[in-house]
């Protein structure tokens, strides 16, 4: 059984292990926002890009 | 700040064991221990350190061919010094949140440079021109893949509890951070906050659930197999903490002296002339450095900001400390610092061995002390006897620029609304007597359709420390 070298700061059991125990809540959270966060950029960069192209040309 | 002889480590500079600050011939250094050499050489070399001093974030430094101090030294390095060292309990409200956002900042974008802070400790955030900033460049370390936020904790304890309660109960809960340095301990946060608190749901992860699993897990050992924390769980971490920390808000009611200037007695010709007299003052003692006692919401503060003068605008109010930050900040000011303080009971020396923390006055003295429309407030609402407040300000100034209100002034009337007037020696002659005992009166100038006074001292001795 192999433990744990953190670091000088001691975390605390109950905060490291809560950040264990969520984990998945967060990776979750994380992927589903930065999925939307990369269409709503996607979008908003063709749109720019539309605009832009449009002046040109205009 | 007070300067040190030479090679002396700063007391406050000893819980890392990565380095420490030292004072040699006046000048701040920091020591890098051989034992950081791989984390310090992955700061420098994966653009870490260069992208967050470029942006403000961190606090630049330069590396020095100086000596070492003591142990294995790997480098030493000479950091950029900070105008004036506060601490978060004497921070207002968006002081705080905007050094909890930076916090996250640096964390993120150490993310994205594989390192990953390891410590979040409010004392390692300074506001330098204006803008919070990290000054501890030790406290980064190589990201390693799997394992949770070291700092987490300590994040919570030092950012999110404060801001929680000073949002959610009483902005006066920031006074908190005086008593428990190393943060507010989660579970009595957990127990002031308001049961509503934990609707909100950043807040009822890591401030109520933690609480209680911090008391559920105490001293349980902590095995590599217990788990892994994914990098995008880390990210989501960081992301859920700014988030709680960006939906705290605080809207304050009225208090004391948030609107002083509003209801001053002043009228426009007086104010002008006063304003008049403070610059022509701040002109002929030329101060390196300025602290505005009651400074309210800093007006005249700017006065000496504006002359590139580095200055402390004290208040008791965390209202007026509040509006004077956001206005700093909306105007980009860089040289006016507002916080927080009860002249009547200033902030003490803290700390092991009372030397982590320096004391008000030992963060002293200043060039110039501004205490406009603040003597009659002392002298008559706090019972300090002219002599007293005369030697205090002598231990905190070379230069005192002082306004003698007098009892015949309807804010002084004010004052005995409620009170008896057991006051028989507050008048101009008492007022010039006790502090000439301290100083020599250099200047004593009428304010204009007033009956107050306007006096520039100049500091004659120091009454010991």
């Amino acid at each position: 059984m192999k433990w744990f070298v953190i670091a000088y700061l001691d975390p605390g059991s109950g905060s490291y292990l809560l950040q264990l125990l969520i984990a998945g809540l967060l990776a979750a959270s994380f992927t589903v926002k930065s999925f939307w966060r990369n269409l709503a950029g996607f979008f908003t960069r063709l749109f720019s890009k539309n605009r832009r192209d449009g002046k040109t040309l205009g | 700040m007070e300067k040190l002889s030479a090679d002396q480590k700063e007391a406050g500079s000893f819980r890392d064991p990565s380095g420490f600050l030292f004072y040699r011939n006046g000048a701040l250094f920091r020591q890098v221990n051989l034992s950081y050499k791989e984390d310090y050489d992955c700061l420098i070399r994966s653009g870490l350190y260069q992208k967050l001093a470029e942006r403000g974030l961190l606090i630049p430094h330069e590396e020095t061919e100086e000596k070492g101090l003591q142990g294995p030294v790997y480098k030493v390095m000479r950091p950029e010094q900070i105008a004036f060292i506060s601490y978060p309990f004497e921070w207002g409200f968006s002081q705080l949140k905007d050094a909890a956002l930076l916090t996250l900042e640096v964390q993120k974008t150490a993310l994205e440079h594989k390192m990953s802070l390891k410590d979040a400790n409010a004392f390692n955030i300074q506001f330098r021109t204006g803008r919070p900033v990290l000054i501890d460049t030790l406290s980064f370390k190589t990201y390693e893949e799997g394992r949770p936020w070291v700092a987490y904790r300590q994040f919570c304890q030092h950012f999110l509890a404060p801001l929680a309660l000073m949002s959610y109960r009483d902005i006066r809960l920031n006074q908190l951070g005086r008593v428990y340095l190393d943060g507010i301990p989660l579970d009595l946060a957990s127990r002031l906050l308001p049961w509503r608190s934990r609707l909100d749901f950043g807040l009822l992860i890591h401030l109520h659930l933690h609480a209680r699993s911090q008391q559920r897990f105490a001293d349980r050992p902590i095995k590599e197999e217990t788990g892994k924390f994914s990098r995008l769980a880390f990210l989501g971490l960081i992301e859920s903490l700014e988030k709680a920390v960006r939906r705290l808000n605080w809207k304050p009611g009225r208090t004391e002296w948030g609107d002083y200037y509003q209801a001053t007695n002043y009228s426009e010709p007086a104010f002008e002339h006063k304003k008049d007299l403070v610059a022509d003052f701040l002109s002929q003692a030329k101060p390196a450095s300025v602290w505005d006692l009651g400074a309210n919401t800093g007006f005249f503060s700017r006065i000496s900001g504006e002359r590139g003068i580095p200055t402390v605008a004290w208040d008791i109010d965390p209202l007026a400390v509040e509006k004077n930050y956001l206005e700093c900040r909306g105007r980009a000011e860089k040289n006016v610092l507002p916080l927080l303080l009860d002249l009547g009971n200033p902030t003490p020396a803290l700390g092991w061995g009372h030397e982590e923390r320096r004391s008000f006055a030992q963060r002293g003295p200043a060039d110039l002390v501004l205490a406009l429309a603040l003597v009659h407030h002392l002298a008559i609402s706090n019972h300090l006897p002219l002599e007293r407040i005369a030697g205090f300000f002598a231990r905190l100034s070379r230069f005192l620029v002082i306004e003698f209100v007098p009892k015949s002034d309807s804010q002084v009337k004010r004052l005995f609304l409620s009170r008896d007037d057991i006051f028989p020696h507050y008048d101009r002659a008492s007022f010039e007597a006790a502090f000439s005992r301290y100083f020599a009166i250099e200047k004593a100038a009428p304010v204009r359709q007033s009956e107050r006074i306007l006096y520039l001292m100049r500091t004659l001795q120091t009454p010991l420390l």
